[in-house]
């Protein structure tokens, strides 16, 4: 669905590059998450692909166009989700997405049926100027489904959102990939990649470090660990052991032997640590 | 199709903002200007202030004289009220001034230093057989018009007269009348608030969708940059007519020529409208095109200087936009006026308003959502 080769962007047009030599390719289906701090070359990547920033230096090829001759068709194949809510503040959110349908030339979504799923049943005729950002956030999603697009380009889909809100995005996220659709996440969160995404790209500094699923990810990088609290001379201490290596094994049996355990849980590698691991830099 | 619902969003966005109603209101209030402010003609005649120091024959037949060339033949008495001071005086008004007969020399010094107009003193000349002249002017007034009140003074009036009747003065065309002071305002508003109004009021609606960010949602969807900037123009064009023919409609009547009218608004509000587009594209937002606007405010009015002055035209002045719609407007609501010029003008606005909207284009491809 997606395939990049050779990326290169440079937003001085000299060799300081926000991307340098992105490599991938995303098969129909799939979840895809682009993953990296602010700054990371993240939200410039995504821009090429959409046709947001003209392409510089490398192929590219979304849906089955190719970028550099970017043609008005390929973008009623794709959806794009904004991080900033960026929907017409003096109409209301049906005007909204009645606008927008009518943008595209192929089948599309009925805007109430929209605003349903995303939670904004009986705010039709209100105007989005007159939304909290949450719900401004969940019309921009909504929009971005207006197309019942192939290539579901999502950038920080739940971010502002209240986690009851955020899970309900989530489900929608997993039943649209579930009914075909490719989906291209940009996040700096790690636990939603973790959740949704079937494989995940690390970027810093404008180069992708790695690319693989979160499960792969921990199974190479992760260690198991378990958490334990235990009394030891009447206070309560927290430990936290390794159940690979062989020394924190024996240390754990002993703490079992000799203490009273207070609790005790198991615990493997976020990707959030896994990443630090990796490109020796936070996400944020 | 597509192009038609911009259209038709851009209006329901506009009928419910501000910029809208700016131009219409501002069509109103110039509207009120013209119908109940602004007279029909404005009064050019020159105030004068006279003394005479002559003996009372004198100034009698004198008076009697200046008496016949008052509109009604009869002066009247008046009170000059100025500062604190209040003067009699005789008044004696004609075609081209208001003269003051005072009662001292010392109230017409008086009266030209305060209220900075001519004052002149009539007294016998050395010999007694003539009239001498004393003038109070206010320093700033030409070479020229000193030496036209010598040469008034010094020549006889029959060699004057002879070299007046020998000037021959032929019209170049006959059968038109000219344009009240009123009507000949209406170019002006129909050029600012018509026509460049809406460069502003674009290029507002751009900076506006800037900052909302819709913009980058447009431009992934399967519609072109070129039918936004259109649909926008669109709306523009709109206003445009409404706002001219408000104020045209009522203070024109049915003199002008409403179908050329609409044409030349059209053509001029798609080059104006273009000129805002284009000059949005350079700027992130419009506090950062402040500078650019305000420069461009002040080129655009500099031809307002010679539609009322005419004796000051400099050719470079005509390049400048606002010149020939102005001129444009003007023939449009003379009775007979230049069809033909109003046409090519016409043309040369819309040829030059697709070439920017092209160049615009080209910019809002690469530039809107970055």
């Amino acid at each position: 669905m997606i395939k990049v080769e050779g990326l290169y962007h440079s937003y001085s047009n000299d060799e300081n590059y926000a991307v340098k030599n992105a490599n991938f390719e995303i098969p129909k289906g799939e979840i895809f998450g682009f993953l990296g701090p602010s700054g990371a070359g993240k939200s410039t990547t995504q821009g090429i692909l959409t046709g947001l920033l003209q392409l510089q230096k490398g192929n590219v090829n979304v849906a089955g166009y190719d970028v550099k001759n970017i043609s008005q068709k390929m973008f009623n194949k794709i959806g794009m989700s904004f991080e900033q809510s960026n929907v017409y503040s003096k109409l209301t959110a049906k005007e909204n997405l009645d606008f927008y349908r009518k943008l595209f030339d192929g089948q599309t979504r009925e805007p109430a049926d929209l605003l349903k799923l995303v939670g904004l049943d009986g705010k039709e005729n209100v105007r989005a100027g007159e939304f909290s950002k949450g719900m401004k956030h969940r019309l921009t999603f909504a929009r971005s489904m207006i197309n019942n697009p192939e290539l579901w380009f999502l950038d920080e889909p739940t971010t502002g959102l209240d986690p009851a809100i955020a899970s309900e995005i989530k489900d929608i996220i997993r039943k649209e990939n579930n009914n075909g659709v490719t989906v291209f996440l940009t996040t700096h969160n790690m636990f939603i990649a973790d959740e949704l995404c079937n494989r995940v790209a690390f970027i810093v500094d404008g180069e992708i470090k790695l690319i693989d699923s979160p499960k792969n990810l921990k199974l190479q990088y992760g260690e198991q660990l378990v958490d334990v609290e235990f009394r030891k001379n009447g206070t309560v201490v927290k430990e936290t052991f390794s159940t690979i290596k062989e020394e924190e094994k024996q240390r754990l049996q002993k703490v079992i032997l000799d203490y009273e355990i207070q609790s005790m849980h198991t615990k493997e590698a976020t990707l959030e640590e896994i990443f630090i691991k990796v490109t020796g830099r936070g996400l944020v | 199709m597509k192009l038609w619902h911009s259209f038709v969003k851009e209006i329901l966005l506009a009928s419910r903002g501000f910029y809208f109603y700016v131009e219409i209101v501002m069509a109103f209030v110039f509207l009120f200007l013209l119908l109940f402010v602004i007279p029909d003609n404005f009064s050019n005649k020159s105030t004068e202030y006279l003394y005479l120091d002559l003996p009372k024959a004198a100034a009698d037949a004198f008076m009697e004289f200046s008496v016949a060339e008052d509109l009604d033949q009869q002066g009247e008495a008046v009170e000059i009220k100025s500062g604190k001071n209040i003067y009699p005086a005789n008044l004696i008004e004609t075609d081209t001034s208001k003269i003051y007969y005072l009662e001292s020399a010392e109230a017409v010094i008086q009266l030209a230093e305060d209220e900075k107009n001519f004052g002149g003193i009539v007294k016998l000349n050395e010999a007694g057989d003539g009239l001498a002249y004393e003038y109070y002017l206010q320093g700033y007034e030409s070479e020229r018009m000193k030496n036209l009140l010598l040469l008034f003074h010094n020549t006889e009036m029959s060699k004057l007269e002879e070299t007046f009747n020998a000037q021959e003065v032929r019209p170049l065309s006959d059968g038109f009348e000219p344009l009240t002071d009123k009507q000949n305002m209406v170019p002006v508003f129909l050029t600012f608030n018509g026509s460049f109004m809406g460069m502003f009021i674009i290029a507002a609606y751009i900076f506006l969708d800037k900052k909302e960010g819709v913009i980058k949602a447009y431009a992934v969807t399967a519609s072109s940059v070129w039918q936004y900037l259109m649909s926008k123009i669109g709306v523009i064009l709109t206003t445009t007519l409404v706002s001219s023919l408000i104020i045209t409609i009522p203070v024109m009547g049915t003199q002008p020529n409403y179908l050329l009218m609409v044409i030349f608004l059209l053509a001029t509000g798609f080059f104006a409208s273009t000129l805002g587009l284009f000059l949005a594209s350079f700027y992130k937002d419009i506090v950062a095109a402040f500078g650019a606007i305000y420069g461009l405010i002040i080129v655009i009015m500099l031809p307002n200087i010679a539609y009322f002055i005419p004796s000051w035209d400099p050719v470079w002045l005509k390049i400048i936009p606002s010149y020939p719609m102005l001129e444009g407007f003007k023939e449009i609501i003379l009775p007979g006026g230049d069809a033909a010029f109003v046409l090519w003008t016409s043309l040369g606005f819309l040829v030059a308003g697709l070439l920017l909207f092209v160049f615009s284009n080209k910019r809002y491809q690469h530039s809107l959502t970055v």
